[in-house]
């Protein structure tokens, strides 16, 4: 697996591909600092938060390539015929992109000590957040390496991931439309208001479960929950065990 | 040692690979041949583990390469069609990093990608990118690739596709070199270099074995009797009549109809003795010159051709 660790952390930085999302991430950051720095008053986990919206662009050009590039370049046959395990590739890719993020994270601890530096406080809530970023991170991540392992097709595996980032992001959104359609529906139906009401929040409810911000939300404050981590890693490991049961099927199915 | 045993493969209600079998021993080149589409990078993707059959095994060194893969896939070098080449890495970076991949112990990889780079003619080119480098070296450094980790069987599917007539002389050495104490399996397009190199050939025909014998073997089951072809000056009805007369020839048939001054006759032959001192002797008598004198066993080619036409 370390192996496959290095050989994909390293190329990120022999192509474009790792430049481009540091410079994304260091221009965003660096401009929220800017703002944030310029009201006189910085909190670090405001930060980190603005960021987390970022997974959406910079995921997807991580990601896109994982899987997709290696079947265009034929390198794909070595994960099958050398001795090494399946999953380890899997595990070694996921690894290599979330280390990338550690890499461009730098940016925000550069970030921490000028606030420190200038009198500022860096409260446990900021640590959270930090901790709620790597957790969301390899979520993302997670979702991005399965959409490279589905589709053969760089930009559709892009635009999978895209498409699959912004639905988590815009979960609780999309429960409130879908608990006012049943409502709505269920109106119809002739059903007391009481009911809808029940029946709107009941939807609204198991479709929030499954947004990791709300979860997390309150971690800048410094209240932690094991479970919302435990989400996270467990939505992960779903995504990656899937993708790494694809990779084994294809045995089976390539031409 | 190589097992294959009814080997099947469907895709959907393709039949790619239909109940092959057969053994390579050890020490061994087999010579891997058919048409286009006839299942040989198939088979081979199944023998190496990248593809699973429908149904069949495969047993490399006696481990199954469904039930013990770890075991199989580290006595097998593989070299696919398309080389698996990282265009980003150099190549030192990269049979490095198949080192790892082939867990060679850390102390063991410099000493034996040295001995690799140089047995296949690249070590001018160790800290150069992949990416960079000519088709002849790429495949050459795929090939690099299949020896990591000393594998002692190793699958060569075109290995000297895009080499130059000296590197493929190179490679062509470099292995039979290797069959000293390899058992090495190779397809390959160009028949004149299975025929030089391989001990066996199999060809294969719409996902079945064909035929699978020495070239020798093959070609003489093939035609049954052996053919002489003559050229010679002389009357050809006089000539053809004294030929029928001598043991051991079955048949003469006139070549050339036209131009009689230099005549081409085909001779077929019971292969037992040889003919050919007889005919010299008989016609050195009659005053009859022989200009050219060769035998007509049927090359790989046509071998190749009448197996799969039919």
């Amino acid at each position: 697996m370390y192996a496959i660790f290095k050989r994909e952390f390293l190329s990120y930085f022999r192509t474009p591909v790792g430049y481009v999302a540091a410079a994304i991430f260091t221009f965003i950051s660096g401009f929220v600092f800017y703002s944030l720095f310029s009201t006189g008053f910085v909190s670090i986990s405001n930060e980190i938060i603005t960021l987390c919206s970022l997974f959406i662009v910079i995921v997807p050009i991580i990601t896109m390539g994982m899987f997709a590039e290696d079947r265009k370049r034929g390198t794909e046959v070595l994960y099958y015929s050398t001795p090494v395990d399946l999953f380890s590739v899997v595990l070694g890719k996921f690894l290599a992109a979330l280390a990338l993020f550690l890499v461009m994270f730098i940016n925000v601890f550069i970030h921490m000590i000028v606030v420190s530096a200038c009198g500022g406080k860096i409260g446990i809530g900021a640590w959270g957040s930090v901790l709620v970023f790597f957790f969301m991170a390899a979520l993302f991540i997670s979702i991005g390496l399965f959409a490279s392992v589905i589709t053969d097709n760089q930009l559709i595996s892009a635009i999978v991931s895209f498409v699959f980032i912004m639905v988590i992001q815009l979960i609780s959104v999309i429960g409130t439309y879908l608990g006012t359609f049943v409502s709505t529906l269920f109106s119809y139906m002739g059903l007391s208001a009481d009911k809808r009401n029940g029946a709107r929040q009941a939807v609204q409810n198991a479709i929030g479960w499954f947004d990791p911000f709300a979860k997390t939300s309150d971690f800048r404050d410094g209240i932690f929950s094991v479970s919302a981590l435990v989400f996270c890693i467990s939505f992960a490991i779903f995504f990656l065990y899937l993708s790494f049961r694809i990779l084994e099927k294809k045995r089976w199915s390539q031409k | 040692m190589i097992e294959i045993k009814n080997l099947v493969k469907h895709y959907g209600d393709k039949k790619a690979v239909n109940g092959i079998s057969f053994t390579v021993k050890d020490n061994e080149i087999l010579g891997f041949l058919g048409p286009n589409g006839a299942g040989k990078s198939t088979t081979m993707n199944i023998i190496t583990g990248y593809l699973s059959s429908t149904s069949g095994t495969v047993k490399i060194n006696g481990h199954d390469i469904l039930e013990e893969p770890e075991l199989a896939k580290k006595s097998i070098g593989y070299l696919p069609e398309q080389p698996p080449l990282y265009n980003d890495m150099t190549v030192s970076e990269y049979l490095t990093f198949m080192c790892e991949l082939k867990g060679v112990p850390k102390k063991d990889r410099k000493e034996q990608i040295d001995m690799i780079t140089s047995m296949v003619g690249i070590d001018a080119v160790t800290g150069r990118l992949i990416g960079n480098l000519s088709k002849g070296y790429k495949q050459r450094v795929g090939l690099a690739q299949a020896l990591v980790g000393d594998p002692p069987i190793l699958i060569l599917d075109e290995p000297t596709v895009g080499l130059d007539p000296n590197q493929i002389i190179g490679i062509r050495n470099l292995i039979k070199e290797l069959s000293k104490n390899h058992s090495i399996i190779v397809s390959s397009h160009i028949l004149s270099e299975i025929q030089e190199i391989a001990d066996r050939v199999v060809i294969i025909h719409h996902g079945k074995i064909a035929a699978i014998d020495t070239i020798l073997d093959l070609s003489q089951r093939l035609s049954g009797t052996s053919k002489l072809l003559m050229s010679f000056k002389g009357p050809v009805k006089d000539v053809i009549a004294r030929l029928k007369m001598i043991s051991g020839i079955s048949d003469a048939v006139v070549r050339n109809a036209g131009d009689l001054s230099e005549v081409e006759i085909s001779l077929a032959t019971k292969a037992v003795n040889d003919v050919r001192i007889n005919i010299f002797f008989m016609m050195a008598k009659c005053g009859w010159p022989i200009l050219e004198f060769r035998s007509l066993d049927p090359s790989l080619e046509e071998v190749f051709l009448s197996v799969t036409s039919s």
